[in-house]
């Protein structure tokens, strides 16, 4: 109850949108919906793409169980491959955003660890099949 | 308050178009199992996954060629003379079925050699150079086992050839392909793809495109070809490349010629594509290896003779024959690999 | 030898800038120093200092406080010549360059939340484009569009609703 009374009040204090706001903020909506529609599509991936720099370090397959030491600017970034998902298990950079990111197993699924300038990138099927016959 | 349902139904919508793709994969039958099923919750998929893991491990059990099983007793039984051993009815059905398709592939696909595939030294999990008793390999040829040789009567089986011992290593994981369709189909599925070994079944679609197959590359660590694996259909591939060893810069791979003894040299890979029907998956696994070990000039007859018509022979990096009806359907991945590729007439 | 003076006259105006620009690089160094969910995404609250500067001052003025503010937080902040520097730098040019034509916009039907809104979008354009053409050069961007869209807008509207309150109060 408390809370809506302050909203109320927070709406009269505050200046109404005009109509080009309006318009703008409507736009924008859609544009939104469009951009989760499109790009929020998600496959599995099958290859790893790993960058230090420019450099792309290697492709690996998902599928393994592996570990990896990525050296860049600022010390040594860890990568753990397990079985169809990737992540950074630890880097030496001071936000941990890298490593915050978790487990990354989707198609166009990206983490970077800005600092030490690595960048793990998981690529889609396109060209790629759903299973392999030996 | 409204900003923050849009919001939410906004996140909501995004979070939706994640595939219902379910893909599990372990480590049965001597090989990697790998299912995937599209379009179930994931809960049911993982507890129709489980089952079929289950029922997998205990079929592996029961028709283990060389650790103690069903199938070791009753092959034990054979070696022992006339005596017979109980059978449960699948296995019957097994051996029926197995017996059917050795006659018409002439004694190519014979299961009853597990005697001369042991002494090439494959009947364990890694595979060491052998020393190639030339006399023994003889002996075990022209003791002659063959899957005629075995009887079936009210549960119990004997061999009039004490020299027949079964190994259906080139049978069960189609079998199995098989019963987990069956099971799948019984329990409303409608789209799912099994790989067991890299023998693969299709069933349904994955989502609206049709489930799609690489095919390994005989000596490199990728897919040479891919394929689209419509409804109902498997695709099987007998290879030199993951059961040999070599010796003196030869090799020596699991596939084993029946009339000569000797494992096939000259060819790195058969596969087959296998229409729907009962028994896709079996046939998968089975009719690659009459054609891997027939004579190249015999290899279009064998093919007919088994009902294939979608197949391709992969000599060597330079030399790939594939039938006429496999030709369009096959993408070639491997870009040197094109030119080399030559049609067959059916 | 004589001392020289070289005295510089500056104005009440310039004093107010002047404040408006720490006020701007301390909004900028508060948020940085404060852990967001998801990388690049933040409030941005020091924009409100660039957008009200823009109504008050003009665009010139705007702009020279907000590249004051991009360059002077990153020395601040040890990131001069990083890569959240060229980031911040990118984002700061292209909201700044949107603005220059939105200013333009007729008053009667766009308020600050308007050109709080296109400031914001302009900003994250420019940053993926970075991200693309620099650090992450696949298509992998794409999957960060619709993200950085929503908190372009969210907080877009935030900001403008902010600056036009302070506006309406002056």
């Amino acid at each position: 109850m408390l809370r809506k009374f302050n909203l109320s009040k927070i709406k009269q204090r505050y200046p109404k949108p005009l109509i080009g706001d309006w318009g703008v903020i409507l736009a924008s909506f859609t544009l939104i919906i469009f951009a989760f529609q499109k790009f929020w599509v998600f496959e599995h991936a099958s290859l790893l793409k790993i960058r230090q720099g420019n450099q792309i370090i290697g492709t690996f397959d998902l599928n393994q169980s592996r570990e990896l030491q990525i050296k860049g600017p600022i010390g040594v970034s860890y990568i753990s491959i397990q079985q169809g998902k990737v992540r950074f298990k630890q880097s030496p950079c001071h936000n941990q955003y890298c490593v915050h990111q978790g487990w990354l197993n989707h198609a166009e699924q990206v983490a970077i660890c800005l600092p030490n300038q690595i960048s793990l990138q998981l690529m889609g099927s396109k060209n790629s099949y759903d299973s392999l016959n030996y | 308050m409204r900003l923050f349902l849009i919001l939410a139904f906004l996140f909501l919508a995004g979070c939706s178009s994640k595939e219902p793709l379910y893909n599990t994969q372990s480590y049965v039958f001597g090989t990697l199992v790998d299912i995937t099923i599209y379009g179930e919750s994931e809960a049911k998929a993982q507890a129709l996954s489980n089952e079929i893991i289950r029922n997998f491990q205990s079929l592996h059990n029961r028709l283990h060629a060389w650790h103690p099983s069903e199938l070791k007793t009753i092959n034990h039984a054979f070696s022992q003379g006339k005596t017979p051993a109980v059978i449960q009815p699948d296995v019957a059905m097994m051996i029926a079925d197995a017996t059917k398709l050795s006659i018409q592939s002439q004694g190519a696909f014979n299961p009853a050699i597990g005697k001369l595939i042991e002494t090439w030294g494959f009947h364990h999990d890694e595979f060491k150079p052998i020393r190639i008793d030339k006399n023994k390999i003889t002996s075990l040829v022209q003791a002659n086992p063959q899957m005629t040789d075995i009887i079936v009567e009210n549960g119990k089986v004997f061999s009039k050839n004490p020299d027949v011992q079964l190994d259906l290593g080139g049978y069960a994981k189609g079998y199995a392909l098989d019963l987990a369709v069956d099971y799948l189909r019984k329990q409303g599925v409608k789209n799912a793809l099994i790989n067991i070994g890299g023998n693969i079944i299709a069933l349904g679609k994955h989502g609206d495109k049709p489930w799609r197959v690489g095919i390994q590359h005989p000596r490199k660590p990728n897919a040479i070809a891919m394929l689209d694996l419509e409804s109902g259909w498997a695709i099987g591939t007998s290879g030199d490349y993951q059961r040999y060893f070599e010796l003196k810069d030869k090799r020596y791979c699991h596939i084993i010629n029946p009339a000569t003894g000797y494992p096939i040299q000259g060819v790195q890979a058969v596969t087959v594509l296998i229409p729907p029907q009962s028994g896709a998956g079996t046939l998968s696994d089975v009719v690659s290896k009459p054609i891997f070990i027939a004579k190249p000039e015999a290899r279009a007859e064998t093919a007919k003779t088994m009902g294939v018509e979608n197949y391709l022979v992969i000599e060597s990096a330079h030399k790939i024959i594939v039938s006429q009806r496999i030709a369009n359907r096959l993408t070639w991945l491997d870009k040197d690999v094109a030119k080399h590729v030559t049609q067959i007439q059916p | 030898m004589t001392h020289s003076i070289i005295e510089i006259n500056t104005t009440a105006a310039d004093h107010h800038i002047a404040k408006l620009t720490s006020l701007a690089i301390g909004l900028h160094i508060l948020e940085a120093v404060i852990p967001s969910p998801l990388p690049g995404v933040k409030p941005g609250i020091a924009n409100i200092v660039t957008l009200y500067v823009l109504y008050e001052y003009g665009f010139a003025t705007a702009a020279w406080v907000s590249l004051l503010r991009v360059f002077a937080s990153s020395l601040l902040l040890g990131q001069f010549l990083s890569p959240t520097f060229v980031l911040s730098l990118t984002g700061a040019v292209f909201s700044l360059s949107v603005l220059l034509f939105a200013q333009n916009l007729p008053k009667r039907y766009f308020s600050a939340i308007t050109l709080s809104i296109f400031a914001a979008f302009a900003h994250i354009a420019g940053q993926l484009i970075i991200v693309r053409l620099w650090l992450i050069p696949h298509t992998g961007v794409v999957y960060l569009i619709p993200i950085f869209a929503l908190a372009a807008l969210i907080f877009g509207l935030i900001n403008g609703l902010i600056t036009a309150k302070i506006i309406q109060q002056k």
